[in-house]
């Protein structure tokens, strides 16, 4: 076990590397660099800004210099949209917001989707399955862009921010403002988690140890959640680490669409502004992070059971 | 053949007797009747595995409805803007931000009336306030009401209920009206018209066109890049393999969103240099598609090969040992043709599948990425970016999101119920087990 923990994370910190040199390359390439959108500075300015952020060494030298950096926390400065504001300040400022909202959203997906799933295996060829399958096989379609822009429609009160959750994300108002955009987040996840625990519920079910539970006299209730539940969740657990990532990337739309502060939205922003350094360090941050959270899901997977051979290439 | 060789009685044994075998004139043979329901061998029924897989496919309700609906979302993509006499980047003047309704032109006559102009409305409101609160307004009141008045349409619906006047379906401009009053024959704007005038059916129609040819465009490419991979991997096995295999898992733990996002960013200005870099064919190719859409494709295939290489390569692994490889190998086949031959038919069921599956992903992908507005780019639209135009215009035009916010997911529905109907047809065997999308 903790080998194989070892393994996995030294894997996941070479990915992590490789991410990091692949999205830093990949920025530099970019012909023109940072300064061509603004209003055509003059060759002299260009060189002055290129000596000054370190752009006229050679990539390598300063991919060097950025890991280095990147060691000590630094991810440089923001060059437009907040000018001369570090980087790591920025996401540290941004971060928890889109947390917050990916944490409830992955709460009450995980809750309602094992919810929902094991009571369409229990109640198995019944209208409560057929419905919970039909909206959940929707659900699985619909892009969260989608849900977040029909919510939008749904809830715009007439003067654009009325009705009865706000559509405009606002801290004052507390957990109301939260509840359309965890919804549009988490429901994706929600509609997977209940097929796939309905599906290995169903794989459960047909287990001797249920037949023999059933056999002692106890109801299918409480077989279902008391004892084939813990089994069936399994399964789920691998989800976890790709949700997340999920929740996270979703977080882009969803959090543009209800206008959330969070890293999210900013993220697009600097596309849109080509901020460079706020890209690169937020893909950076973002990256890490998902990969860390997959090693987490990888390794709880391997404890909660421990009959999983997890051999090379297969997951 | 010299009769002497062979032996005419092999004692216990059942091989044939090829003496009689040889001797046998074609006298001896009769033609075969068709044979009855009852005569034929279970199992074998309708003959071919292609017609049992069509069978099989037939019978689940749900992939099929979803076939029918999504050959009906193509004929109306690609035949109906023959049918509708307006383009898609056409600006209809006087046409502007028209509802999927209209009233008569009487019906209009009547509420103009009615409504009066927008100042008399808005000093007729103020006044029923001043007279309702039974003194002057604040100035933070007036403002409130002066900003309800200012959007006609609530008022323009109240009114023609207390008149009892009905919308009729399908947008008309007034100039289009009287021109259908006058016996012209004008095409009705299905969907009403955008704020450019641009009619939205046909919009949505194009748009529609865009996703599928993207996301199958797309798809085919992850497919062949894939399947290519994974043939290899699985085929070579041993430290080839286990390379090739830690790579698709390097790929595989990067956040595939993040990294499309930053490919298209990245790609873009990169693609308009070379795009003005002279006037080749691959030039004009990127000028044709737009550098956002190649950057898209870029990514796609960058990222995306990996799941078609997994599921392909384990099929291979488990075909690789199985006995008519090892047949074929004996015969001196070489592995062109044990791959060939062999391999590649044995999982064109996987890839027809992953094919399903992939489709809607890349629909899926090029909407998100045209929502954030580093998709497609104008005039030509898709229907992510219409759903993203919609937005800015919600509180009064909300059809406008919902007609390709809808069909969007409907697309996307009907690939998936197919791709699930499909794998159950080709594998009954296989269940959901739960792999990507």
């Amino acid at each position: 076990m903790a080998k194989y923990t070892l393994k996995r994370f030294a894997s996941a910190l070479v990915t992590i590397l490789f991410v990091i040199c692949v999205t830093f390359l990949l920025i530099n390439s970019i012909p023109g660099g940072p300064w061509t959108s603004d209003k055509n500075p003059s060759k002299a300015t260009v060189e002055a800004l290129n000596e000054k952020y370190g752009l006229n060494k050679p990539p390598i030298v300063q991919l060097g210099k950025y890991l280095e950096n990147l060691a000590k926390g630094d991810l440089g400065v923001s060059l437009k949209m907040q000018k001369n504001r570090p980087v790591a300040e920025i996401i540290l400022e941004k971060f928890p917001v889109s947390a917050g909202i990916g944490f409830f959203a992955l709460l009450w997906s995980l809750i309602a989707g094992i919810f929902l799933g094991s009571l369409a295996a229990l109640k198995r060829g019944t209208w409560a399955d057929s419905l919970i399958r039909v909206v959940c096989t929707v659900g699985v379609s619909m892009p969260s862009f989608v849900i977040a822009s029909l919510l939008l429609t749904a809830f715009t009160g007439k003067d654009g921010t009325g009705g009865v959750f706000p559509v405009i994300f606002d801290f004052s108002l507390g957990f109301k403002s939260y509840i359309l955009p965890c919804f549009a987040l988490g429901l994706y996840s929600m509609c997977y988690i209940a097929r796939q625990t309905r599906a290995s519920m169903l794989d459960e079910l047909s287990k001797d140890y249920i037949r023999t539970a059933r056999a002692m006299g106890l109801s299918s209730f409480t077989v279902v959640f008391s004892q084939a539940l813990k089994n069936a969740v399994i399964p789920v657990i691998t989800f976890m680490g790709t949700d997340i990532a999920l929740v996270f990337c979703g977080g882009f739309v969803v959090e543009t669409v209800f206008s959330v502060p969070g890293l999210g939205r900013y993220f697009v922003q600097s596309i849109q502004n080509r901020d460079y350094p706020v890209i690169l360090g937020t893909t950076v941050f973002l990256a890490a992070f998902i990969i860390l959270m997959n090693f987490l899901a990888d390794v709880l997977y391997k404890a909660v059971d421990p009959r999983i051979e997890l051999t090379k290439g297969d997951r | 053949m010299d009769g002497r060789n062979i032996k005419r009685i092999k004692f216990g044994s059942f091989q044939p007797d090829i003496g009689v075998l040889l001797e046998l004139k074609p006298e001896d043979f009769t033609p075969v009747k068709a044979e009855t329901p009852e005569e034929r061998v279970p199992g074998t029924e309708n003959g071919s595995y292609r017609h049992a897989v069509w069978m099989r496919f037939k019978k689940k309700k749900a992939a099929t409805a979803a076939f029918c609906v999504l050959v009906l979302i193509i004929i109306f993509a690609f035949a109906g803007p023959i049918f509708v006499s307006y383009g898609y980047d056409e600006f209809n003047s006087g046409a502007e931000n028209l509802f999927p309704w209209h009233y008569s032109l009487e019906d209009q006559a009547v509420l103009d009336k009615a409504m009066g102009s927008t100042e008399d409305r808005l000093s007729a409101a103020l006044n029923k306030a001043a007279a309702e609160k039974g003194s002057a307004l604040s100035s933070i009141e007036s403002a409130k009401i002066k900003a309800e008045s200012d959007n006609p349409f609530t008022d323009m619906s109240k009114i023609a209920r207390e008149n009892n006047i009905h919308k009729k379906p399908f947008g008309y401009s007034l100039g289009e009206l009287e021109r259908k009053a006058a016996g012209e024959k004008v095409f009705p704007h299905v969907f009403g018209t955008d704020k450019y005038g641009r009619d939205i059916m046909v919009r949505v129609m194009i748009g529609t066109r865009v996703s599928l040819l993207v996301g199958i465009f797309a798809a085919l490419l992850v497919l062949f890049i894939g399947t290519v991979y994974g043939l290899i991997s699985g085929f070579s096995g041993g430290g080839v393999d286990m390379v090739m295999m830690r790579f698709v898992e390097l790929i595989y733990a990067m956040p595939d969103m993040l990294v499309i996002l930053l490919l298209s960013t990245v790609l873009k200005p990169a693609l308009i240099n070379y795009q003005s870099s002279g006037e080749g064919v691959l030039q004009s190719l990127v000028g044709l598609l737009g550098p956002n859409l190649i950057a898209m494709f870029i990514a796609f295939a960058l990222m995306y090969w990996v799941t078609t290489a997994r599921i392909i390569r384990g099929q291979v692994l488990r075909l690789r040992s199985q006995e008519f490889i090892t047949a074929a190998k004996a015969l001196g086949a070489g592995p062109g043709r044990i791959v060939r031959k062999h391999l590649l038919p044995n999982c064109a069921g996987q890839i027809i599948v992953t094919a399903c599956l992939e489709i809607p992903s890349a629909i899926f992908l090029e909407s998100f990425l045209s929502f954030l507005g580093v998709g497609v780019a104008a005039p030509m639209t898709s229907l992510g970016s219409m759903t993203s135009d919609a937005l800015s215009g919600i509180e009064t035009y909300g059809y406008r999101l919902v007609i390709p916010a809808l069909l969007l997911s409907v697309i996307i529905l009907t690939f998936n119920l197919i791709g699930d109907g499909l794998r159950d047809a080709l594998d009954p065997g296989l269940k959901m087990k739960g792999e990507k999308l």
